[in-house]
Parts: structure tokens; C-alpha cells; sequence
């Protein structure tokens, strides 16, 4: 029962919406978080919270890209494919990783630290190449960057190299 | 170069700011929410709005204060406001910074919003991704709540504004203002057909406002200063005000910008941009995100306003300008477009939906110089039975990319199936499409 | 709808394809263009489900309106002007979205079974070049299990979501989900779980193609082979319009067409899976005659003759009154009828009964007490149109599922408040539960609803005060009950309920707001102790309120068997005539001897417990039993099989070799539902032709044909050429039996009836009717165990239906999850469930729509739990209550 332990949670999801349906992005996304991804027992959990029928999460939740039905690995590195960041490369860094990683989109190291997805726009256009890895962006990738950010990620389990607060182009700020 | 006043990243351009409460407060932030409270009725927010001439910066540009005035006035029970921010239109990326580096100034937008259309409840809708976009927002509708310009009884006034955050989980189509109000009920994120519109059957069949992050955070400087202020910026009277145009590709300073609308592109790219970031002249540009029809070297001087754009046989949409320099296959590039709204394609309407893959698995075979005679025409037709029979825009915007390059730079297609003709072996066609 | 008065909507004039359209305002372009003939080609559109345009096949060409508009979710407007088939535009668009479909479809039409009657094909046909442009790979999905009785071959779906929107709008069940994204997208049922759901058929109907199909007939036919007989379907009171197809004298399959028959369409699982029942391999193919411990298989020449001299023997021994007769609602009328004929005219007895003695005829009798009719006095399309629906007792989804989609549609559709006086609980799930839609719902043990109708009608009572003509016409009436209602306290009732007095209050300003009020009693009150006397007890609910004469208003009893309410009707009932009169009245009496020829005997005969009674003690020696099976249905407390034990010849009619006919000494076989004509009544009283659809089984025959030819050999002839004649027979002694039209008529409260009874005769039993039955004794350690009807069985009957079975397959205890974690025991546990008649082991269930402190058992799988249960006769009415029993669990 892994919302047992997030009641506070709940309570303040639920207390948002007038329809209860509406807390299901938000409670799938909160057990996601506490799991790595969705997995049946919570979806039956979610469809009871909400007066659902399972199958109802179930389709919602097959819908959005960004759940995971399967546990993956520690990090999963999302590189965004799409035009404006292929332009800029992100092609070529696909192939690296798959190089330095010896996995391909879909496939998870086999120590489990890392699985690899290409993703569409990431809304970073500007700033690409870059990958999601969890939570975090990494922008303006470079193979060197990556290269840090994954022994950081190894040896840290976080990089200092993740963006904060957007804010290009740089020069501007300064 | 020509120096611009901004409006909207004023503040965040600002050394050190940080977007909390207490900058933006010093910076002038929440006096329009009280000016408002204090001078203006609903209508009279509605009126200025309408007289600016803000249009949505969404990507349809849609009167902003005509679609509040669409809400009707006395329906009993609740009304709502959804902020768009789920910004996942390839090539834009304004929204994002425009929360993470001042979420006040859109919230204080929001508030105004919400008084004038009379809602109780608004929602921003981010796209799932932009976890410190969300983070961020969080923190600072608390700050906002704890000086009163959010929640119950608004510094004194007796109303109840409740804000909240609300992710999404990533689906390109929830930008889609019906399909956002889908994915808020916790539902899939398929758009809905329209008439009735959101704002008599929205979120919860209840009167219901979406508007963009951009547009949000436009308000209270219109409050602030003036409708007529506002309507003098840009190119009057269509496009008023500045936008916040994003600039990636193969330039030397991508990133956001913000300038009055009505600038040429040339200036945009090369002045502010930089210029291509080799030497490599410009090939073609996406003038407003992925799903505008790409322009040639030759529209330069085009300016960037809803018009002027729109003359030339694009549109300025979200405003995402993605620039391409010579040697770029625009086969290559239509395909890269054409696999992403493929993947965005919510299935619902049959031509979307099998539309985008027949696109993509022709473009594939193309690029992959497994082309056929004929193909060119079929991409053509394909492109014309989607477009218009679809139940959202999403059927416009995926033929624009494919319909402009056949149209800009057909011979780069023509020479690929040729090569092809070459290369396969007569009546021996291989399947090449992969999921 | 015929009981209420409309107000003509607004008509909009509108032109398509040239032909002038009015119709109402609101109207969807699509459904305006079928009226005049212009057909639209169309996946996603189906008049049952909201528009959701998503197939784009039904683009349409509109004058002033920017590009195509889809005709499925465009409303007329007035001057429209539309193009359809008269437009290039339009014929292109058709052409290309039909193209964009085949591009991912397998074009495996020669093995789907949808093949000659699929919309897919149909439009390819008529619109797409015979040669594809794609010549890509399709789209593959892998093939996965996905139930026993439903398959899906997703490659033909064309995602139009019907299936999926039925599901959820139509039967509120929400198994379905369309899974993925894009051109992706399945239909599955939960991850990767089969389909778990009320298999009502529905989305197998919906589809127009064949991407979801039935498994019980997979690869046996081609549509254009198939048989068709449109007849009734044979398992419950709402009396659904089903359509028999069948090759070789087989059955292929059961289909319902939208638009047809009282449930428009709809089916339950019974209805759409159940159909095999009649082609089980154990139906009894000949007569057979006892010999000892066994059976020999006789020609019916020598059946019928041991049987008709036996009968002839022990009339003149011990007089008619010697023999007794027992018949299921299941006949049609016409059997029922000429049964009961044979019985009264030529044996010469009014000992008979039938399975409305089980529970329906307590709403009759109340039906027929204060308002003078033996019928609703509203149809299903009043409970559509209700604005206040009232359910006592009844899980009406499983009982009677299609009166179930009605009050759906009502509420989910047409904004009726529901309140609910129900056992279960809400709890939402893949089987729908008609609490889960209540604005007002009382979940008391079912035991106890008596306390809560009461409970109900005084807060209406306190709050609102009676109608102002009840004050001033019935005034002592109104005054009696008031009094009565002050007389119970609303502590006791709070206490004994579990509700308080603003639960009821809220509830009571509901139900006075409504206009039309419908109340539906269902099986757990009819067939409980104090049944009777509860509906008495609502229908003088709206009595009081003003709204029993209302149109639209009304109580309604839900019947059981398919044909439960023909039977009383056709005077199947010791003492009912032909026509619902008693057989006290002698006026009805002589009305009907002087159409038969024969006299009919005065006393009234007694109902079947007396027959129990009368069996034991030797009275009775000889029992007819059509179609029954009392050994099977009644506990042993009850004395039957003593009773049966004492018979000089018991005869039954039968399809199976029930419990009861392994007891008699001769055995006929029987045509079933499939094999004859005739008619049945349903709940509301409708009456619907039944029709053969198959041969007969082995030498089965029509029960009707037997008494004829019982007749003939007691020498006092009863003969009929055919049902026909009986029909014609039955019109001449009922006038009012006629009707066979798509509607009902219901019947109108009878005002001298009404004026009797506010004028003293609700006297005779108030102060019974209105004391609180006495509390149970609290045993905190037991369950109240309540046999209940399933929705994927009714009666023993569909235990031979194996599409059924392979749904439910043994009875299971259903308890709610935390009782059981209460009693540590868990899903599929033994237990013993035990009470001073004895000890029987059960299989445990968890369901969260089962109260604490309760378990429900399946009653066609009771076979043993009958030894547990209580029994009780009601004192008027003689209705035997045996539905519950108080047991304590062990777990084993
Ligand atoms: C396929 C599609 C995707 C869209 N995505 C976005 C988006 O990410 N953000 C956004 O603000 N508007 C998006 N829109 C536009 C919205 O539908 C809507 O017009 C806008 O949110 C209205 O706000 P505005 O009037 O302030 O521009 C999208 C529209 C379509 C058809
Ligand atoms: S046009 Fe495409 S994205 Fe829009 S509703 Fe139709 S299928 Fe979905
Ligand atoms: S029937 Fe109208 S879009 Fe499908």
C-alpha cells in the first residue's frame, strides 16, 4: 500500500480538484516518484482512491510517455531527438552513448544505473543537444559533459552540471 | 544593433534576480493585481485587455480579451482559468524560462484573470518534464499566498483565488487547449471537438479560459500601463506588443529573445542571434515552432508579426524560430518533424492517425533512398486528406512541415527517389518502417 | 412516451441533398439525414453513445461553413443547407478516410466473422479504388488472450471507440481502455489481465467491424448462412428483444438490434451468452417412465396415457381436489393458460400455482389492493424519463439489468436524483452496481429495509406534510397513516437503520421534489419476510404524496422469471382467473366458464405452501410440476421433500432432469424458448411474441400440447391446432391481453379502487404493516447470509448454459474484503458456515460491495446452502420467504 505512507499527500492532491478523476496524473506522478514507476498494485490503489475502474488508470496511464510500467534503471537518460536538437547533434550523441554504455533506447545497463530513451522535444530547443536524466536537464551537451555527468552520476548520484532556473542566451544575464 | 525595451524579461535580465516575491515586489510586481482590485470591474480588466490588442502567444493568437469576453457573466457556479504551460511545441522553449525565472509576474496575470472573468480556481497546466518549472511555481504561489495575492479573501477584497500546479505526464497534444482540459479531468489527453468551446463547456463542462504562459504574463504590464501603451508597441493593430521569439538551429546565440513583433527575421537571426554559426549561409527557417510551414533565405525580410507571417505562407505560432543552414537535407528535416507528430498524434481522428504514420513511413523510405515514382504526389495527397477533416489543429500542423519543403525543395526529393530508381532492383521494395 | 404529455420541441427546417428535413432542434445532421433517406457512412457515430467524432467518415458538406463538418456532432440549424452524397468534396474525403483505415487493416475478411456484415467492407465497397496506395508493413499487434467468451484481433480496429464508450456510458462498467497512444492504441481490458467485466455482449454488437467478436461461435458461420427468428429472451422479466441466428437447426449466436425490442438493443450476458442452454446435450429427449430406482425412456402415446388414467383414477378416488398443479414463469401465456385450463376445467381443481407465488405476486397483490391494476402503471421509458427514481431491495444491474441501463440512462443521461434502500454498498468496480450512481443511498443488512422505507416515508411526511387533496378527501386515511408514522420514533429507526434523521431528510426533500417518481421493489423485499406489506407500505408513500395517479408516477415491481407477470395474468395462481381476477368473484367466474364450457370450482384452492402441507398429510396425491423444481428451490425446513415423498404420481415437465423431476414418477420433455411460439409478458406488463427459432430436441414438445393431450385422454377434450388458436382464445376471455405493439400501454390506477381503499380497506392490516418488525438478535460473531441472483445466472436453468459458466462456475460466499481479514480468511478459503439446521462448506469471495457483518451467495448455486436457510409464509399474500439465514463462519 505505498500511498498508506503519503496520506498528507493525497489529502493535499484531493483538496485541489473538485472531481476527484483529476488527482490521477498527480497520484500516478507521486508513485512514480516513490516507486520509479507505476506498478499494478498501485494503479488498483489510484482507481480506489479515485472511484475508478482499474482499466480506466490503466488506459490514462498508457497514454503519457513519461510513466513507466517496468522498473528501469537508476537513471534514466532521456535525450531529445527531435529537429532543433538533431541539428545541433543530439544524433551523434545517441550513438556515443550507446558506445560508452552498450545500450540502446529502450535498454537498461546491466549494473541497472542507466537507461537509455530518445525522446521527442524536451522543450529546450535552444540549448540542445540535451537529456533528462530523472529529474534534471543537461543542456548543451558535449561528449566530455557527458562523460562527467555520468561519472558523476555513478560515483554522486547527482552532477553539478544539471541546469537551474533557464536563462539563454547567458550573456544576456550578465 | 537595435536595442529593445522588454517588457516581459525586464526583470530576470536584471543581475541577481531570482524571481522571488520580495524581487519582484521591488520591482513594481502585484501593484497592478491592486490597482485592479481597487479601480477596475471585471469588464473594464476585459475592456483594457481588448484594447491592447493582446493576441494569445500560444501558437494561435487568438484576441486574449476577446476569448475572456466569450465567458458568460451570470453563469451560476464555478468558472475556471488554465494556464497553458505545457510547452512542448518543437523549437519553443519561451514558456519555460518565463516560469522558472519570474514566476510572479505570470501568477499576478493569472489573478487578474481570474477577477475578470470570475473564477475561483485556476490551474497551470506544465508540461510534465519541467519538474523545477513546477517546483519553482510551487514556491512561489506559497510566497504569493502568504502575502495574500493568492487565496482566500485577496488582500482584504473578500475574493477567493486558488492557484494550482498541476504536471502533466508528457503528451505533446495536451498543449492542445481541449486535450489539456482532458488530461487535467484525468483522462487521455484527446482533444475535443468543437463547438461547444471552452469557454461555455470547459474543464468540467464549466465556462473555462486557457491561455498561454506568455499571455498570462503580458496582463498586469497592460494593467500597469495601459491598454493604449501597449497597443503602440509592435505593429499595430494586429500585432501589439512584444514577444518573446526562441531561436535555435544552426545559429551562434540561440535562445530567447524579446523584441516588438514587426522586426524582420534578418534582424532577428544575424542581429540578435548572431548569424549562422558557420559559414555556411542559411538554407531555410521554421519561422513559429514545428508545426509552421518552413520559409527560404528569400523571406528574410518577412516581419514577425501574425500577418506579415501569415502572407507568407507560414505562421508565427508559438514562436519558435529554428534556423537551418546549407547542406541540411530538408527531406531529412521534414522526417525528423514528421516522427515527432507521429509520436504526438493522439489517434484519435483516423486521418491523423494513420496519416502520420503513411508520412512517415514514406518519408523514411525517401530519405532512406527507397523512394518510388509518385511518391511526391502521394506525400501531396496524403498531406491534402488530413489537413481540415481532423478535430484539432494538430491535422494543419503536422502537413506544414512536409507540404513546405516538397514546396521549397522539391528537387532534393526528386533526387533522392531518383537515386533510388538507381540503386533498387525493379519491383523489389523492402519494408522499412520500425516503430 | 405514452403516459406523459410532451411539449412539441422547436422543429428546424433544413435541406440535405436536396430533400427538405424537419426535425426537432438539437438534432444531429446525421440522424436528420436518416430520416429522409440519406444515409452517412459512419464508424464512431451510434445513436446510443454521445458524438465523439472521431472517425471522420461521416464529413459532411454545409453551406457558409468553413471546410467539412462532421455530420455525427453537428446539430441542425434552421435553412441548413447539407451535401452528402451530391458532393465531390464529400465523396473524396469518404474516399481517403476509408483509405487511411485500410492502410493499417489486414484485410483478413475470409476468416473474420464479421465478414458480409461489416461496415468496413460495406463502405470499401461502396467509396475506396480497388488498389491501395500504402504499401508499407502494417501496424501488428500481438494476439493475447483476452476472455473466455470475447476476442479481440486488434490489426481490424478502426479506434472508433465504441466499444469503449458503450461500456462505460451505456452499462456504467468502464472495463474497457483504449491502451497506448496514435495508430498504436488497443483495446485491452486491465495490464495484462483478461477481461473482467459483465460480459453483457455489448461491445461485440457495437463494433462495426470485426475487431471484437464472441467467442461461442467463432469460425462456425458466415453471416449469410445464418437463420434469423426474432423472439423474446427467456431468462428474466425485462423481456429483451433477441434475435435467434441459426444454421442447420444449430445456434450460432443471439443478437439484439439497436432501436428494437423494449431494451433497444441491449443485452445482458444472459441474454447474449446464455443461448446454448437449449442444445445442452442432457435435455431429456423422450418421455420416461419410472421403473423402480430408474428411468425408461417411453413413447409418449404410453406417458401420456399412465399419466392421464393416474390422474383420471385419483380424481374419482379422492376428487380433483386430490391433484395440484405447479408451474414456472418461464412458459409462455399460452402454456400458462391452457395449464391452468386444464387444471380448473378438466381436472377440476384451482389448486395451482406458479413462480410468482416466489415474491412477484406480493407486488401484484399490493399493485392490485390500492390501485386496482395487476400491472406498472409506468413503462421503461417513465423510468427513463423519471425525475426521481426510488429502489428498494433490489441490485436491479444483476437481476433485471436492462430495467438496470434504464435507470442508467436516467441518471447518468437525463440527470435523475437516485435514491437507494440496498444491502450492497458502493464500491466502484468492473461489474456496474447501481448504488455506486445513488445521490441518496441506504445500506442496510437485508433484514432491515423495512426500517428504512419506514424511516424514509415519515421524514417526506414530516417535511412536506401529505398532498392537499389526500387532506381533503381522504381524510382519515391520511390521518391513520400519519399517526402511525408518529407512532415510531426516529431514535428507533436511526438505531435500527445506521442512518440519521437529516440522511432521511435529505433524501425525503429529493424524492418531494420529484415530479415523476418511479419506485422500483425488487426480488430482496418481494421475496423477504414483510415484503408485501413494504410495498403496501410505498405504495402508500405516493399515495400520501399525491403523485400515485400521476402520470409518470408509480410502483413497480420488478418480476423475476421472463414470464412471471403472464403468469398471474393468465391465472396461473390458485386463486386468480385468466385476467388477474379473483376467483371469488363470480361474475369473472361465470364470464370465463361460459367461454371454456366448463365450470369452474369455488374454492380457492391454496397456494403452494398449503399444497406442502396438504401433500404431507396425504391430501394431495398427485402433483403436476411444469417447468419447476421445488425440491430444488425450497429449503428442507420447508417440508418438500417430505411432501414429495408421499406422492401417488408426480409429473414433470422438463428440459433437464432437475432435482425434483429425479423424484417423479414420469418424466415429459419440453420444448425450450427457442423451439415454440407464443408470447410472453414482461415486467411492464408488455406483451411480446416469442418465436421458434430451432427444431424441437429429441421428441420434446410444447407444454401446452401436453394438457391438450391429457385432456383428450380424460375424456373432457381440450383441443388446439396450433398457439394461435390459444392466442385467439386468450383475446376472446381478455380483451386487454391484445397489445403486441413496440410500446406498452400502462395501465391507470383504478379510481373506485383507490377510493375503497383510502375509505377503510387499509385498515385491515395498518397496525401490522406500519409496527417495526422486531429487531433480530444481534449475534455479532454471524452473518447474515443472503441468497441472491447473480447476473450471470438466473435460476438453475443457466447452469447448463456453458458460455455462462465459463463466466461463473461455482457459487462462491461473497464477503467484503475486510470482514474477511476480520476473520482471517482470505479469497478462496474453505469455510463452514454453520446455524442450528446444520453445517455447510463453502468457497470464500471478496467483494467490496458486500456490508460488513453480511455474505451473499449466488442462489442458483445453493444447492446445500438451502439447508442453512429460514422460512417463513407470509400471512396474506402466502408468498414462502427462505432468502436468508443467520450462520456463523469458521473458517476451515
Ligand atoms: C497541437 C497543438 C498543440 C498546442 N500546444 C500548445 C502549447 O504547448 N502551449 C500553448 O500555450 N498553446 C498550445 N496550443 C495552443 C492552444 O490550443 C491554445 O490555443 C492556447 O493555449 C491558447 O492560449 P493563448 O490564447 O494565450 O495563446 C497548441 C495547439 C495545438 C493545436
Ligand atoms: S488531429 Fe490528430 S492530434 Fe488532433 S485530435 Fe485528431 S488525432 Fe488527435
Ligand atoms: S461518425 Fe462522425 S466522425 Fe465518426
Amino acid at each position: 500500500m505505498i500511498f498508506e505512507q503519503l496520506q498528507n499527500e493525497v489529502t493535499a492532491i484531493l483538496a485541489r480538484y473538485p472531481v476527484k478523476r483529476s488527482a490521477l496524473l498527480p497520484l500516478l506522478n507521486l508513485a512514480q516518484a516513490r516507486e520509479g514507476y507505476v506498478s499494478e498494485p498501485a494503479m488498483r490503489e489510484i482507481a480506489k482512491l479515485l472511484d475508478l475502474t482499474p482499466p480506466q488508470v490503466f488506459e490514462t496511464v498508457t497514454f503519457y510517455t513519461m510513466f513507466n510500467l517496468k522498473p528501469i534503471g537508476t537513471f534514466h537518460l532521456q535525450i531529445c531527438k527531435s529537429l532543433m536538437c538533431a541539428l545541433v547533434g543530439s544524433d551523434d550523441l545517441v550513438a556515443w552513448i550507446k558506445n560508452q554504455l552498450d545500450i540502446g533506447p529502450g535498454q537498461t545497463t546491466s549494473d541497472n544505473m542507466f537507461t537509455l530513451s530518445v525522446v521527442e522535444c524536451l522543450g529546450s530547443c535552444g540549448t540542445g543537444p540535451m537529456m533528462q536524466v530523472n529529474d534534471d536537464y543537461y543542456e548543451q551537451l558535449t561528449e566530455e559533459k557527458l562523460k562527467r555527468i555520468f561519472d558523476d552520476l555513478r560515483r554522486d548520484g547527482t552532477c553539478s552540471l544539471k541546469s537551474g532556473p533557464f536563462m539563454y542566451p547567458e550573456s544576456a544575464a550578465k | 544593433m537595435a536595442q529593445y525595451e522588454k517588457i516581459l524579461l525586464k526583470n530576470m535580465e536584471q543581475p541577481g534576480y531570482s524571481g522571488s516575491l520580495k524581487e519582484y515586489e521591488q520591482a513594481g510586481g502585484y501593484q497592478a493585481l491592486k490597482k485592479v482590485l481597487k479601480d477596475f470591474s471585471p469588464d473594464a480588466v476585459i475592456d483594457a485587455v481588448k484594447k491592447s490588442g493582446l493576441r494569445g502567444r500560444g501558437g494561435a493568437g487568438f484576441p486574449t480579451g476577446v476569448k475572456w469576453g466569450f465567458i458568460p457573466k451570470d453563469h451560476p457556479g464555478p468558472k475556471y482559468l488554465c494556464c497553458n504551460a505545457d510547452e512542448s511545441e518543437p523549437g519553443t522553449f519561451k514558456d519555460r524560462q518565463l516560469m522558472e525565472r519570474d514566476p510572479h509576474q505570470m501568477l499576478e496575470g493569472m489573478v487578474i484573470t481570474c477577477f475578470a472573468i470570475g473564477a475561483e480556481t485556476a490551474y497551470i497546466y506544465i508540461r510534465g518534464e519541467f519538474r523545477l518549472g513546477a517546483q519553482i511555481l510551487w514556491r512561489a504561489l506559497d510566497e504569493a499566498k502568504a502575502a495574500g495575492y493568492v487565496g482566500e479573501n485577496l488582500l482584504g477584497s473578500g475574493k477567493t483565488i486558488n492557484i494550482y500546479v498541476h504536471q502533466g505526464a508528457g503528451a505533446y497534444i495536451c498543449g492542445e487547449e481541449t486535450a489539456l482540459l482532458e488530461s487535467l479531468e484525468g483522462k487521455r489527453g484527446m482533444p475535443r471537438f468543437k463547438p461547444p468551446f471552452p469557454a461555455t463547456h470547459g474543464l468540467y463542462q464549466k465556462p473555462t479560459v486557457v491561455n498561454n504562459v506568455e499571455t498570462m504574463a503580458n496582463i498586469p504590464h497592460i494593467i500597469n500601463n495601459g491598454a493604449e501603451w501597449f497597443a503602440s508597441i509592435g505593429s499595430p493593430p494586429k500585432s501589439t506588443g512584444t514577444r518573446v521569439f526562441c531561436l535555435s538551429g544552426h545559429v551562434k546565440r540561440p535562445g530567447n529573445y524579446e523584441v516588438p513583433m514587426g522586426i524582420p527575421f534578418r534582424e532577428f537571426i544575424y542581429d540578435l542571434g548572431g548569424g549562422m554559426r558557420s559559414d555556411k549561409p542559411l538554407k531555410g527557417f521554421i519561422p513559429g515552432g514545428a508545426s509552421a510551414p518552413f520559409l527560404k533565405p528569400e523571406h528574410l525580410d518577412v516581419k514577425m508579426d501574425f500577418e506579415s507571417v501569415a502572407l507568407a505562407g507560414s505562421m508565427l505560432g508559438s514562436g519558435g524560430v529554428t534556423v537551418m543552414e546549407e547542406g541540411t537535407s530538408m527531406v531529412w528535416a521534414a522526417l525528423r518533424l514528421m516522427e515527432f507528430f507521429y509520436h504526438e498524434s493522439c489517434g484519435k481522428c483516423t486521418p491523423c492517425r494513420e496519416g502520420s504514420s503513411w508520412l512517415v513511413q514514406t518519408l523514411q523510405r525517401i530519405w532512406q533512398k527507397k523512394g518510388r515514382q509518385g511518391d511526391i504526389e502521394l506525400l501531396e495527397e496524403l498531406c491534402g486528406n488530413i489537413a481540415g477533416r481532423t478535430v484539432c489543429a494538430f491535422g494543419e500542423a503536422e502537413v506544414g512541415p512536409v507540404l513546405s519543403t516538397i514546396k521549397h525543395w522539391r528537387h532534393e526529393y526528386e533526387a533522392l527517389i531518383q537515386e533510388a530508381q538507381v540503386a533498387l532492383p525493379p519491383n523489389k521494395e523492402l519494408p522499412v518502417f520500425s516503430h | 412516451m405514452a403516459t406523459t404529455q410532451e411539449t412539441k420541441p422547436d422543429l428546424v427546417t433544413l435541406t440535405i441533398d436536396g430533400k427538405s428535413a424537419r426535425v426537432p432542434k438539437g438534432t444531429l445532421v446525421i440522424e436528420a439525414a436518416r430520416q429522409v433517406g440519406v444515409m452517412v457512412p459512419h464508424f464512431c457515430y451510434h445513436p446510443k453513445l454521445t458524438p465523439d467524432a472521431n472517425c471522420r467518415m461521416c464529413l459532411v458538406e454545409i453551406e457558409k461553413m468553413p471546410r467539412l463538418q462532421t455530420s455525427c456532432s453537428t446539430p441542425v440549424a434552421e435553412g441548413m443547407v447539407v451535401k452528402s452524397a451530391k458532393s465531390d468534396q464529400v465523396e473524396a474525403a469518404r474516399k481517403s478516410v476509408l483509405d487511411f483505415i485500410l492502410a493499417n487493416h489486414p484485410l483478413d475478411c475470409p476468416v473474420c466473422d464479421q465478414g458480409g456484415r461489416c461496415d468496413l467492407q460495406d463502405f470499401s465497397h461502396e467509396y475506396t479504388a480497388t488498389k491501395s496506395q500504402f504499401q508499407e508493413l502494417k501496424r501488428v499487434f500481438q494476439k493475447e488472450y483476452f476472455s473466455p467468451l470475447i476476442e479481440t484481433q486488434m490489426n481490424r480496429c478502426v479506434q472508433c471507440l465504441r466499444c469503449v464508450r458503450y461500456c462505460d456510458q451505456v452499462m456504467d462498467v468502464k472495463a474497457l481502455a483504449p491502451v497506448g497512444r496514435g495508430t498504436l492504441t488497443e483495446i485491452k481490458a486491465f495490464g495484462t489481465h483478461e477481461l473482467d467485466c459483465e460480459f453483457c455482449g455489448g461491445c461485440v454488437q457495437i463494433c462495426p467491424v470485426g475487431a471484437i467478436t464472441s467467442r461461442m461461435s467463432m469460425y462456425e458461420f458466415r453471416p449469410w448462412m445464418l437463420k434469423r427468428a426474432d423472439s423474446i429472451c427467456g431468462y428474466c422479466g425485462d423481456g429483451c428483444q433477441i434475435t435467434y441466428q441459426t444454421k442447420n437447426n444449430s445456434l450460432i449466436e443471439v443478437s439484439s438490434t439497436h432501436g428494437s425490442g423494449r431494451n433497444n438493443g441491449d443485452l445482458c450476458a444472459r441474454g447474449y451468452f446464455g443461448y446454448h442452454v437449449s442444445e445442452h446435450p442432457e435435455r431429456i429427449q423422450t418421455p420416461l417412465i419410472r421403473q423402480g430406482e430408474t428411468f425408461q425412456p417411453a413413447i409418449w402415446e404410453e406417458a401420456l396415457e399412465q399419466v392421464g388414467q393416474t390422474l383420471l383414477a385419483i380424481k374419482q378416488q379422492h376428487g380433483p381436489d386430490a391433484i395440484a398443479g405447479l408451474i414456472t414463469g418461464r412458459c409462455t401465456n399460452e402454456d400458462l393458460y391452457v395449464f391452468q385450463k386444464f387444471m380448473r376445467g378438466v381436472v377440476g381443481t384451482n389448486q395451482i400455482d406458479s413462480s410468482v407465488r416466489y415474491g412477484h405476486l406480493n407486488g401484484v397483490r399490493a399493485l392490485q389492493r390500492v390501485q386496482g391494476t395487476h400491472r406498472w402503471t409506468v413503462s421503461f421509458d417513465d423510468i427513463v424519463e423519471a425525475d426521481v427514481l426510488l429502489l428498494v431491495g433490489t441490485n436491479v444491474t444483476e437481476t433485471n439489468p436492462i430495467t438496470g441501463l434504464k435507470i442508467k440512462e436516467a441518471v447518468k443521461r437525463k440527470g435523475a436524483k437516485l435514491i437507494t434502500i440496498e444491502a450492497l454498498q458502493p464500491a466502484v468496480g468492473t461489474i456496474s452496481n447501481i448504488v455506486n450512481l445513488a445521490h441518496h443511498h441506504f445500506g442496510v443488512r437485508a433484514d432491515g429495509f423495512q426500517g428504512a422505507v419506514l424511516a424514509l416515508m415519515k421524514s417526506v411526511l414530516e417535511t412536506r406534510g401529505m398532498a392537499e387533496d389526500v387532506k381533503a378527501s381522504a381524510t382519515a386515511y391520511g390521518n391513520d397513516l400519519m399517526a402511525q408514522l408518529s407512532g415510531l420514533a426516529w431514535s428507533r429507526l436511526e438505531n435500527r437503520t445506521g442512518y440519521s434523521l437529516s440522511d432521511y431528510g435529505h433524501a425525503a426533500s429529493t424524492f418531494c421534489q420529484g415530479k415523476k417518481v418511479v419506485i422500483l421493489v425488487g426480488q430482496d423485499v418481494l421475496r423477504a419476510s414483510g415484503g408485501y406489506g413494504m410495498t403496501m407500505n410505498l405504495l402508500d408513500l405516493l399515495l400520501l404524496t399525491g403523485k400515485l395517479s400521476n402520470p409518470g408516477c408509480g410502483v413497480a415491481p420488478l418480476a423475476e422469471e421472463n414470464n412471471d407477470q403472464g403468469a398471474f395474468e393468465m391465472g396461473a395462481v390458485s386463486d386468480v382467473l385468466p385476467g388477474g381476477f379473483s376467483i371469488d368473484h363470480a361474475e369473472s367466474r361465470t364470464a370465463v366458464s361460459k367461454h371454456w364450457g366448463r365450470s369452474i370450482p369455488d374454492s380457492s384452492g391454496g397456494a403452494l405452501p398449503q399444497f406442502l402441507e396438504r401433500m404431507q398429510s396425504g391430501a394431495i396425491k398427485a402433483l403436476l410440476v411444469v417447468g419447476e423444481n421445488p425440491l430444488g428451490s425450497l429449503p428442507p425446513v420447508s417440508g418438500i421433500e417430505q411432501a414429495l415423498e408421499g406422492l401417488q404420481l408426480l409429473v414433470c415437465q422438463e428440459l433437464f432432469m432437475t432435482e425434483t423431476a429425479r423424484k417423479a414418477h414420469v418424466v415429459l420433455p419440453v420444448c425450450s424458448s427457442a423451439e415454440k411460439e407464443g408470447t410472453f409478458t414482461n415486467t411492464e406488463g408488455h406483451v411480446q411474441a416469442v418465436r421458434k427459432a430451432v427444431e424441437p430436441v429429441g421428441d420434446g414438445r410444447p407444454d401446452w400440447e401436453i394438457f391438450s393431450a391429457l385432456s383428450i385422454i380424460m375424456g373432457d377434450s381440450m383441443e388446439y391446432g396450433d398457439v394461435k388458436e390459444i392466442g385467439k382464445e386468450i383475446r376472446n376471455v381478455l380483451p386487454g391481453i391484445r397489445p403486441l405493439g413496440p410500446t406498452p400501454i400502462p395501465s391507470k390506477p383504478d379510481a373506485m379502487v383507490v377510493c375503497g381503499y383510502v375509505g377503510g380497506e387499509y385498515r385491515r392490516d395498518l397496525d401490522s404493516r406500519y409496527r417495526l418488525i422486531d429487531e433480530q438478535p444481534d449475534f455479532s460473531d454471524e452473518l447474515l447470509v443472503s441468497l441472491r441472483q447473480s447476473l450471470f445466472h438466473s435460476g438453475k436453468f443457466s447452469l447448463k448454459a456453458d458460455g455462462l459458466l465459463k463466466v461463473e462456475s461455482e457459487g462462491k460466499l461473497y464477503v467484503h474484503p475486510d470482514e474477511a481479514a476480520r476473520r482471517n480468511i482470505g479469497e478462496g478459503d474453505q469455510v463452514d458456515l454453520c446455524n442450528d439446521r446444520g453445517t455447510i462448506r463453502a468457497k470464500v469471495g471478496l467483494r467490496e460491495r458486500i456490508p460488513m457483518g453480511m455474505a451473499v451467495f449466488p442462489e442458483h448455486f445453493d444447492q446445500e446452502m438451502r439447508g442453512l436457510l429460514s422460512y417463513a409464509v407470509d400471512p396474506e399474500t402466502q408468498v414462502p420467504y427462505y432468502k436468508l439465514a443467520q450462520a456463523r463462519i469458521v473458517k476451515v
